[in-house]
């Protein structure tokens, strides 16, 4: 599942066999079990992943599936029942002072700032909770304001800004100490699509830009997708696919063809062969055949030609990403303890 | 792609980096303070109206002066120790709700240093309204008290006994959230048997003997003491100050010790955040 690098700890570099850095984040046989009375619950099972700096990981999964907790074991919110967890080399049970600062975190569900505190001073306690001095967090604290759009409303409590300006001052709280590693909670949940859009796109410069390794959850999948690098399916607290985006989507690319036209459905539908499938796509028509029967894809095209059918594109079905991971989420485990439909095969994770 | 530098740079010492950890904390407590300064203002002024009326009570419609100067120093502790209590656990129970508390979990800092910022921010809020009621209440009713050193100590141990109580209900307050409640009961028994509305002194034996263990009752009966001219020597001899002393102390460690060990259970049932 992982790709198995070896973790060194900076401080030992030179004694090293290897002088490898350590990867931005190594999961090595990482579970938790929670207990509720009498009963307990595995809200993760053992978890290995290894993330490279500067790689964009989408970790998605149904609701319960254990992806917060994954992202709270990572910052040492929650205490692993067993495995461990790597931060740039540091062990975050028994190095903790090193690797918290590893890390800056926006976290579901929950204002991550004080409310009745103003920006300014929300920015400037952050900073300083990492243990930079004010000197320091000031300039780095103006330059995130102003690029966010909040300078002007710098002193005013974080309580009288709309919802997506709150969520702003989040992320900017996780980002005030510079730090290597983003953790990013459902960072886009609740708020309108003009502030989803810009915290969408802070996280894609963050990514693109300034080379931060980031591990995402969300349950919106088209951001998942443009987002990142890497994509790992988590069902009942285990992973159960683990690869580089394009990797997994051209995996489960379908043999058969998919033909684009430009504008509505209209009387497409009556020179379609049997088996073939089309909907609305946006301003255009797609059409997916039912195989990847190349003569029956030419036979399509002419019938299209001859109806004055635009025609966009024709290309190898390939699914988005929600499609993907509703397959996944909703294989039943085969006999081997892998799963049907296709889904075993990712379970092999990136080489 | 290999590591990028470490962008925070070490510390060179560990005790000065959660020294700054902890002012940090502090300085976050008093500008959260400044925020609810009308708050803080209302509960000043209840505080003293509530204290007014039990001493009127008490003196049967009138007030009694030589009765004030022995109550006055319960008030002001009873103040801080509530003030902590309440303001402690609510600042606790609010930061779980927020996801505050997580996020103050992100830092290098020990939770020690942590709860003892917050304690410090607590311990500016209670104070401050003790003096302000100390002083309008000692210029209105002219009430005159013997100022000298001796009562220094037994001052200054008696607003960390308060302060302590205050942390022991903060730390309760990690697991138990309901424990809100709870607290105005017992602060209704600091407000009793802490000397606010009768002096310690003339309890019945069984009573005051209960009242040792109430936090800022020992404090504030060595305060009286000294305050009435006896030397700091009279509260040792009467057993007072050795208890003090240790209530204090094992209240302190007790609070210290109960937050640590609920941080670290809160983070095995993941209980930082609502539950």
């Amino acid at each position: 599942m992982s790709t198995g690098r070896t973790s060194a700890h900076p401080d030992s570099l030179a004694s090293a066999a290897t002088p490898e850095a350590p990867a931005a984040i190594e999961l090595s046989g990482l579970g938790k079990v929670y207990s509720r009375g009498r009963s307990s619950v595995t809200a993760v099972q053992s978890t290995t992943l290894s993330v490279p700096w500067g790689q964009v990981v989408g970790l998605l999964g149904p609701n319960g599936a254990g992806k917060t907790t994954i992202i709270k074991m990572l910052g040492g919110l929650v205490t692993p029942t067993w495995g461990t967890v790597r931060l740039g080399g540091y062990d975050v049970a028994r190095q903790r002072r090193h690797a918290v600062r590893q890390i800056g975190a926006v976290l579901e569900g929950s204002r991550n700032v004080y409310w009745p505190m103003s920006a300014w001073e929300n920015l400037l306690y952050f900073g300083r909770l990492k243990g930079l001095r004010g000197a320091k967090v000031k300039p780095r604290a103006e330059r995130l304001l102003t690029e966010l759009g909040l300078w002007e409303r710098r002193h005013e409590s974080v309580g009288t800004y709309s919802r997506g300006m709150q969520q702003k001052v989040a992320v900017a709280a996780a980002l005030i100490t510079d730090p290597p590693v983003i953790l990013l909670d459902e960072p886009t949940i609740g708020l309108d699509v003009e502030a989803a859009r810009t915290v969408k796109d802070w996280i894609a410069r963050l990514a693109r830009t300034d080379g931060k390794t980031i591990v995402l959850t969300t349950h919106q999948l088209e951001v998942a997708q443009e987002l990142s690098d890497r994509i790992a399916v988590i069902k009942e607290g285990e992973v159960i696919a683990d690869l580089p985006t394009a990797e997994l989507l051209s995996r489960h690319a379908e043999n058969r063809f998919e033909i684009r036209v430009a504008g509505p459905l209209g009387g497409l539908a009556d020179v379609l062969p049997s088996g073939a499938h089309a909907e609305p796509a946006g301003e255009q028509t797609r059409v997916l055949l039912p195989d990847g029967d190349r003569q029956l894809l030419y036979a399509v095209l002419n019938r299209l030609q001859s109806a004055d059918a635009p025609l966009v594109s024709v290309a190898q079905a390939r699914p988005s990403l929600e499609e993907v991971f509703l397959r996944l989420v909703n294989a039943e485990p085969g006999p081997s303890g892998g799963t049907v439909d296709g889904a075993a095969d990712v379970t092999e994770t990136a080489r | 792609m290999s590591a990028p530098p470490l962008v925070v740079g070490e510390p060179r010492s560990w005790l000065g980096l959660q020294a700054r950890l902890a002012s940090n904390e502090a300085a976050k407590g008093v500008r959260l303070m400044w925020h609810r300064r009308s708050m803080v203002v209302v509960g000043v002024v209840l505080n003293g109206l509530t204290y007014l009326g039990v001493s009127l009570f008490i003196g049967g419609g009138h007030i009694v002066k030589p009765l004030m100067v022995l109550t006055l120093p319960a008030l002001l502790a009873m103040v801080v120790a509530s003030i902590a209590a309440l303001q402690g656990s609510g600042g606790v129970a609010e930061e779980i709700y927020g996801g505050t508390l997580e996020q103050t979990q992100l830092s290098p800092a020990s939770p020690h240093a942590q709860v003892l910022g917050r304690v410090a921010a607590l311990a500016v809020e209670g104070l401050a309204s003790a003096f302000v009621l100390a002083v309008v209440l000692v210029l209105w009713f002219g009430l005159d008290y013997d100022l000298h050193l001796a009562a220094l100590l037994p001052a200054l141990l008696t607003v960390v006994d308060g302060l302590a109580y205050g942390l022991l209900i903060a730390a309760l307050t990690v697991r138990v959230a309901s424990i809100g409640a709870i607290t105005h009961v017992f602060n209704m028994v600091i407000m009793v048997f802490g000397g606010m509305m009768v002096p310690i002194a003339v309890f019945p034996d069984v009573l005051e003997t209960f009242a040792r263990f109430i936090p800022t009752a020992l404090g504030v009966q060595a305060l009286n003491t000294t305050l009435a001219g006896h030397p700091l020597g009279a509260t040792w001899s009467d057993g007072t100050l050795p208890w003090l002393l240790v209530h204090t102390a094992v209240l302190l460690a007790v609070g210290l010790v109960t937050y640590v060990v609920n941080i670290g259970r809160a983070r095995h049932e993941g209980g930082l955040s609502p539950r």
